[in-house]
């Protein structure tokens, strides 16, 4: 259908009530009453809940009755239900491109409660603009794209080698890619880590076992990714290989996984005492603790007999990291403990802001304290200060907010700086990738619930400790979503894509490279077609954001389902309201 | 001021008997519950706090530790079982230790043994003292100031009475030293009139009549009858303790105004008598209510029992039982062979109880009234 002239178009219109949400504000009488005339509607009426059951089989008999070949609903968001009535679409034979939504709830009845004469002529403009565009729709088939059955990782840290070894299992290829010599990342260089006392290095070393068993992974050690070009579904990946010579390696992968991890925060000198002998980073201390096996907590040669955790150096700071890396608590309690199993004598004192050991942790910052370690709660505004004790070793001084502010000087042999995660510094595949950063410079998702892994590039997945400070745990699980959500792509050899695309006219484009610069995807290429140099754009690259439209001298570039001709039909209809 | 953080002063508490805080995280749910803990006040949160980390000058300079009695509700209430009631019962046992110059109170409540021999011997000798001295009597009626003269019983009484007060003067200057260095009050100063108004407010409204403990500690919630209520039985002890000491007294005023011989045999509705024989079954029931809830660890605050505890409640019940039996063996129509050595060990009792006053348990009549006139002071 819907190959009728725009003239001739027969469309359906529902304005819904949703239960009172819309129809408390906006009288949908009259917006159908005003509506009803347009050019090309036939069906016009209001409904109850368009979206119900009934609703629905309301539509589709209409549709069947009237031939139509135009379905608008003024309802919700398209958010929430764009999928819904273009499946009325499909189900009544129509091209689901040929549905559209007015939003006359969030943009009308939620925000004008205190005008319903203006929300309801706000909505009669809005419908009419959509019933405009619905005029000029056309029927578009989504785009099928076949996916290369191989993944690429990047990050052969906890949660890389779990996602390799899990897309392995399931039969795709696999390149692992891994910056430093060895694998592993930061729990192999770990002893015992939380929540059950596994050593890191053999967890590592188990998992790294169970990466040779499998051909269908090729790891790259003291290897970089240098180029990534093509599409969804199909990327060409360059990785130079530092091996003797350095060489790159070109792959074809149809979906790539970043678990490239995070750095340590590093203190400037001078911030709680660092620089100061005696004053180490967790990281520095948890590699003090694993090599106290059997000998005792020394540092320097010297027995530890006290020492001062000072937590949240380099987070939640007002001036600096503002975000929670949340493990270093739990970190942080564990340590303590194992100090105590070491040498239950040692005076352990937790200089803390607020203590977030979540879920079961709690169980270890009880342990910690039955253990005799003491936590001291300082205020936000005053920080402990470091400074050498009149006895030789180091005397921190704190305000205890639970003895009521009063101010204590602790004297012991070490300081432990808790410091958190931060963003990897890898700003060449930061660019390489195009992946947004989130404002703390880690790695952002689409939906921190709903997409968790997926990225705003298609294919590109995160997990770990890139996208946001996680437990080895946290980061295994991620990891084996990103697996789940690659195979979900992979497996079928095809994946199929919204149509909702940019699209450029070869005649009238003249190649001035102004889309290229605007694309924030890298979805536009140059092209020689009959001797001229002209843009196209991959259809799996592009994600319809529009960008490179209005950029365009010539006018050359055109967005399916929202071409130039269907906008200003819109805002024609939209003003046709207005102006009255 | 900095404190220097000190961890020996956790487990010195814990030779008096403190249980483990360690696992206490300061969450203040025991300051929230406590009915006594009001108006800014935050115990018993804030000792534990001071126990924690040391800060010792901090814990003896706190008044705070008096105002509890001990009713245990924190306990019951602590989401990590670190039992905040013991601590502060062990804290005052502390408190009364470092007030006492002659380490004689340090002792006693953290060695059973010493405490045995210690308070044996003092009653053995002041038993063997009176009977170096005694005279002969005949047998047909019991006539005790026949056997110890009433002039040594009465010497040596004031003898104790001065030893006791000297050295309760000194544990309440020290306390009250420390008091004074603690947090200023801030509030408007001290005139006559807010003076009068606290020391009547501590001695009167809530050390002799109990009020607060009566009313705001969780027996007001509890389900047994009044005569059954902790308070009550406190109440019972404290007051047949002094009703007994005003017959005494009195019975020696008579003598000094030759009203009455010490000894003259009197029916048992004289007044002085009554008034010891009301007095002493008020001490006997409050007693021995407290010592069987002690044995059974019937009640949540009688879960720990330690030496101070003992040593006080087996004195005062000894003393009030003893004189008890005396007073029937009084009336009995020939002298018992055991009313004279039960005599000696009835006044030795009673005597070593009133010398010890300010080296154990019995301590907290002087230092209550004294730490709650302080906060009341304080406002």
């Amino acid at each position: 259908m819907s190959k009728r002239p725009a003239g001739e178009r027969r469309l359906g219109v529902y304005v819904c009530h949703c239960g009172g949400n819309i129809s408390d504000y906006v009288d949908v009488q009259a917006v159908v009453d005003a509506v009803k005339d347009e050019p090309g509607v036939v069906v016009a009426r209001h409904t109850i809940f368009a979206c119900s059951d009934a609703g629905q089989q309301e539509m589709e008999e209409d549709i069947a009755a009237n031939d139509l070949d135009g379905l608008v609903v003024a309802s919700c968001s398209p958010k929430l239900h764009v999928v819904t009535f273009r499946g009325v679409a499909k189900r009544s034979g129509m091209n689901p491109y040929d549905y559209n939504q007015a939003n006359i709830r969030e943009q009308c009845s939620w925000t004008h409660t205190d005008d319903p004469a203006g929300a309801t002529s706000k909505a009669i403009g809005l419908v009419r603009g959509v019933i405009a565009r619905t005029r000029l729709s056309e029927a578009l088939e989504p785009l099928v794209v076949e996916t290369t059955q191989k993944a690429l990782i990047i990050g052969g840290g906890v949660a890389g080698l779990r996602a390799a070894i899990g897309l392995a299992d399931i039969g795709l290829g696999v390149f692992l890619v891994e910056r430093e010599s060895e694998l592993g990342g930061w729990v192999g260089r770990f002893g015992p880590i939380y929540p059950h006392e596994r050593d890191g290095r053999e967890l590592i070393s188990g998992l790294i076992a169970e990466v040779k068993k499998r051909p269908a992974i090729k790891v790259f050690t003291g290897a970089e990714v240098v180029s990534k070009t093509g599409s969804f579904g199909n990327y060409a990946v360059g990785i130079r290989v530092s091996n003797d010579p350095p060489q790159t390696i070109q792959i074809e992968v149809g979906s790539i996984i970043v678990a490239t991890g995070f750095d340590s925060y590093r203190p400037a000198d001078g911030e709680f005492g660092s620089g100061m002998d005696g004053v180490v980073t967790l990281p520095e201390f948890k590699e003090l603790i694993d090599a106290a096996a059997g000998a005792g907590l020394r540092y320097n040669g010297k027995p530890v007999r006290s020492l001062a955790y000072i937590y949240c150096v380099g987070s939640r700071q007002t001036d600096g990291n503002e975000y929670c890396s949340r493990f270093c608590c739990t970190a942080t309690a564990h340590a303590s403990i194992r100090v105590a199993q070491l040498d239950p004598k040692v005076r352990q004192y937790h200089l803390y802001r607020d203590i977030r050991t979540y879920g079961t942790f709690e169980l270890l910052y009880t342990q910690a304290r039955k253990d005799g370690a003491i936590y001291v709660k300082f205020p936000d505004n005053a920080p402990p200060v470091v400074a050498a004790d009149k006895s030789g070793g180091l005397a921190v001084t704190v305000r205890d907010l639970l003895s009521g502010d009063e101010e204590l000087e602790i004297p012991v042999d070490l300081v432990v700086q808790v410091t958190g995660m931060v963003p990897r510094a890898n700003t060449d595949l930061v660019g390489l990738l195009k992946l947004p950063l989130g404002k703390d410079g880690f790695f952002n998702e689409i939906h921190p619930k709903l997409r968790p892994v997926e990225t705003m590039v298609d294919g590109v997945l995160i997990a770990g400790a890139c996208q946001g400070p996680k437990s080895s745990a946290e980061s295994v699980a991620s990891g084996l979503a990103a697996v789940t959500q690659s195979a979900s792509v992979l497996k079928k050899g095809s994946a199929e894509l919204d149509p909702l695309v940019a699209t450029v006219d070869p005649d009238a484009c003249t190649w001035c490279g102004k889309c290229l610069d605007a694309c924030p995807y890298g979805a536009i290429e140059q092209l020689s077609l009959n001797g001229r140099e002209v843009a196209t754009i991959s259809e799996a690259g592009c994600k319809g954001c529009g960008g490179c439209v209005p950029v365009c001298p010539e006018n050359a570039i055109d967005l399916r389902g929202y071409t130039d001709a269907q906008i200003t039909a819109m805002i024609d209809g939209l003003l046709q309201e207005a102006i009255a | 001021m900095t404190t220097r953080v000190d961890r020996n002063l956790y487990p010195e508490l814990q030779r008096y008997g403190a249980t483990d805080i360690s696992a206490c995280f300061n969450c203040g749910v025991c300051t929230a519950i406590c009915p006594l803990s009001v108006d800014g006040a935050s115990f018993p949160r804030r000792m534990s706090r001071y126990a924690q980390l040391g800060m010792r000058e901090k814990l003896l300079s706190s008044p705070e530790l008096w105002s509890c009695y001990g009713c245990s509700e924190c306990t019951d209430s602590c989401p990590t079982q670190a039992d905040p009631a013991s601590f502060m019962a062990a804290a005052r046992r502390y408190a009364v230790a470092s007030y006492d110059r002659t380490h004689l109170a340090q002792y006693l409540a953290t060695s059973k043994v010493f405490a045995l021999v210690f308070v044996t011997a003092l009653v053995g000798l002041l038993s063997a003292f009176m009977y170096s001295v005694h005279k002969p009597v005949d047998g047909s009626r019991l006539a005790f100031f026949d056997f110890v003269p009433s002039d040594v019983v009465h010497n040596m009484g004031i003898a104790v009475m001065a030893i006791m007060g000297l050295a309760a003067l000194i544990g309440l200057l020290e306390m009250v030293r420390r008091v004074l260095r603690g947090p200023a009050t801030g509030a408007a100063k001290a005139t006559v009139r807010k003076t009068v108004d606290a020391a009547w407010d501590a001695v009167a409204v809530e050390s002799l009549a109990q009020t607060r403990f009566r009313r705001d500690c969780a027996d007001a919630t509890e389900s047994r009858p009044w005569y059954l209520r902790r308070w009550f039985i406190h109440f019972a002890t404290m007051w047949g303790f002094l009703g007994l000491l005003a017959a005494t007294m009195l019975d020696y005023g008579l003598e000094l105004l030759g009203l009455k011989a010490t000894g003259t045999p009197v029916p048992i509705w004289y007044p002085v008598r009554l008034l010891g024989t009301l007095a002493g079954a008020a001490l006997i029931y409050g007693t021995t209510v407290l010592i069987v809830r002690r044995l059974r660890r019937s009640d949540r605050s009688s879960l720990h029992s330690t030496t101070s505890d003992w040593t006080f409640l087996s004195m005062l019940w000894i003393a009030g039982a003893t004189g008890f039996i005396l007073e029937l063996g009084l009336y009995l129509p020939s002298a018992p062979s055991w009313g004279y050595p039960m005599f000696l060990v009835h006044v030795a009792v009673a005597m070593a109880l009133v010398l010890l006053v300010p080296f154990g348990k019995f301590a907290h009549v002087l230092y209550r009234p004294v730490a709650l006139f302080a906060i009341r002071l304080r406002g």
